[in-house]
């Protein structure tokens, strides 16, 4: 079990150590993961460039505002890369912006970071994918780039992607984690999963059903799922499930029924 | 099989005839209310029963000036789980625990429903402002603060704070005076009716000013519609 102390001390131990001797001097260390903190929202520059920051975020907190007609649910991309793409460990956008170009076993293929963005919304938001030049990847993408900067590129940093749950001890019992889902989640996202609303628009968006992310989206492996909720779920109370109960649960949500993945033709 | 479905069979009865009675139908749910409405205005008829109007007014309105909090359109679930919390002790409300004390259950529910029932404009706010707040308690209202690991208000008080059914209330249009109060029962005094700890972690981890800034923010909206639904169905349905 990750003690947040530890995390802490990870975070500082990784800002402490001096990487640039090391690189200097050719030292083939693989290098420690280093910390980073995006910048303030009062650093994104007026001009053009900020304005498409500024789009971009716009895109990636009210999605279906922004970008309607390549979503196909009622998720936001902020549903997953919580406080506007800034958490880590909920994938923020710095840590994917320095990790791009990779190979991906997913496709097999090395992908850019636009073409990454239109897997979220092909698979995480159920919709298609916005083209790679349109208005839509490129502002995520210039929102990404100003939230990296400062970042070393390509170095490991603490908190990109998801978090890496130990495997469990036991085989994740779906039937427990019913308990737990009642128990800790269904206040938000309903016994039913299928989210709340609020006046019309969306509160608390849906973990499983039809309005929430298809079997090709990252969340639909147990393990992914049960990272991300260890680390952040409730909002507010992330790391307060135990191991157990977080690949429970996440074995609960993973066997209830949503969207078919779009690359398997029926 | 059989004699498990046997074993449920006498049960049927009866509740199809509680069902017939008009137990649940909306004849009854106007009862309540109206029941709901003579105890805000006159109390239970209980000795030294207290009216819930003379704080929270007949609609619902409350008394910025000393605090007393709107409740026009909250939820019924919601406004039954403050009552009860008050009633047992998990909510820290020293003036309320007097008067909800001899409210019988179907007191409870019958308040609750009237007053999710009721419309009322926002009142007149006289005591101090400080617009210089006001943009500091936007930005944690509308983005958190997570460093100190405080989500957006609105993320589970829904768009603006206009509240998320069944569970969470609107805050956008409550009085300040109310809301810093309730902050800080959460921080430090015994307010512990919140779901899994939730606001006390949160409250406890802004500073004083943050919580006057979001208490200045959201007082400074208007209430959530007068038209909206009072209690809507609490989850999305699939949809169309």
């Amino acid at each position: 079990m990750r003690h947040p102390l530890s995390l802490a001390l990870a975070s500082l131990l990784g800002a402490l150590l001096p990487l640039g001797p090391l690189v200097a001097t050719g030292q083939e260390i693989p290098a420690p993961p280093v910390s980073f903190s995006p910048p303030p929202d009062r650093k994104i520059p007026s001009g053009p460039f900020g304005d498409l920051v500024r789009k971009g975020e716009r895109i990636f907190t009210q999605t279906g505002k922004y970008a309607g007609k390549y979503v196909g649910n009622d998720l936001t991309c902020e549903s997953c890369h919580l406080d506007r793409g800034r958490k880590p460990y909920a994938a923020p956008l710095w840590g994917a912006y320095v990790s791009y170009p990779r190979f991906r076993s997913k496709n097999m293929k090395v992908s850019r970071l636009g073409e990454r963005i239109q897997g979220c919304f092909r698979f995480s938001m159920n919709g298609v994918a916005p083209p790679l030049e349109g208005d839509t990847i490129r502002s995520i993408v210039a929102y990404s780039f100003w939230m990296a900067k400062g970042a070393p590129v390509g170095t490991p940093l603490v908190g990109t992607g998801m978090y890496h749950l130990p495997p469990s001890p036991h085989k994740p019992d779906p039937f427990h984690g019913k308990k737990v889902y009642e128990a800790r989640c269904a206040l938000c996202h309903g016994a039913d999963g299928l989210g709340t609303v609020s006046g019309g628009e969306i509160g608390f968006p849906p973990v499983w059903g039809p309005r929430s992310y298809n079997k090709g989206a990252g969340l639909a492996k147990v393990g992914k799922l049960a990272g991300f909720i260890k680390m952040n779920m409730p909002l507010s109370k992330g790391d307060s499930l135990s191991d157990r109960d977080a690949w429970d649960v996440a074995a609960y949500v993973d066997s209830q029924p949503r969207p078919a993945d779009p690359r398997k033709k029926s | 099989m059989d004699r498990s479905r046997s074993a449920m069979r006498p049960l049927v009865l009866p509740i199809f005839l509680l069902l017939s009675l008009g137990i649940f139908s909306p004849a009854h749910a106007g009862n309540l209310i109206e029941r709901g409405k003579k105890i805000a205005q006159e109390g239970n008829g209980l000795p030294g029963s207290t009216a819930c109007m003379e704080c929270h007014r007949l609609h619902g309105g409350g008394m910025p000036l000393i605090g007393s909090p709107r409740i026009a359109g909250q939820t019924k679930t919601y406004i039954e789980h403050e009552i009860l919390g008050v009633k047992a002790g998990t909510r820290y409300a020293p003036i309320m625990a007097g008067v909800v004390n001899n409210l019988s259950q179907k007191d409870i529910r019958a308040v609750a429903a009237w007053y999710a029932s009721v419309r009322t404009p926002k009142l007149p706010d006289v005591s101090p402002y400080d617009p210089s707040l006001v943009a500091l308690g936007k930005r944690i209202a509308l983005k958190g603060r997570w460093k100190k690991n405080v989500p957006a208000c609105v993320l589970c008080h829904g768009p603006e704070g206009r509240g998320i059914p069944p569970h969470f209330p609107y805050i956008k249009g409550q009085n300040k005076g109310y809301i810093l109060r309730q902050l800080i029962s959460f921080a430090f005094l015994k307010r512990a009716d919140d779901p899994q700890g939730l606001m006390r972690g949160i409250a406890r981890r802004l500073s004083q000013k943050e919580r006057q800034a979001v208490a200045e923010y959201f007082a400074s909206l208007p209430p959530p519609p007068a038209d909206g639904q009072p209690d809507p169905p609490s989850s999305r349905k699939a949809s169309p």
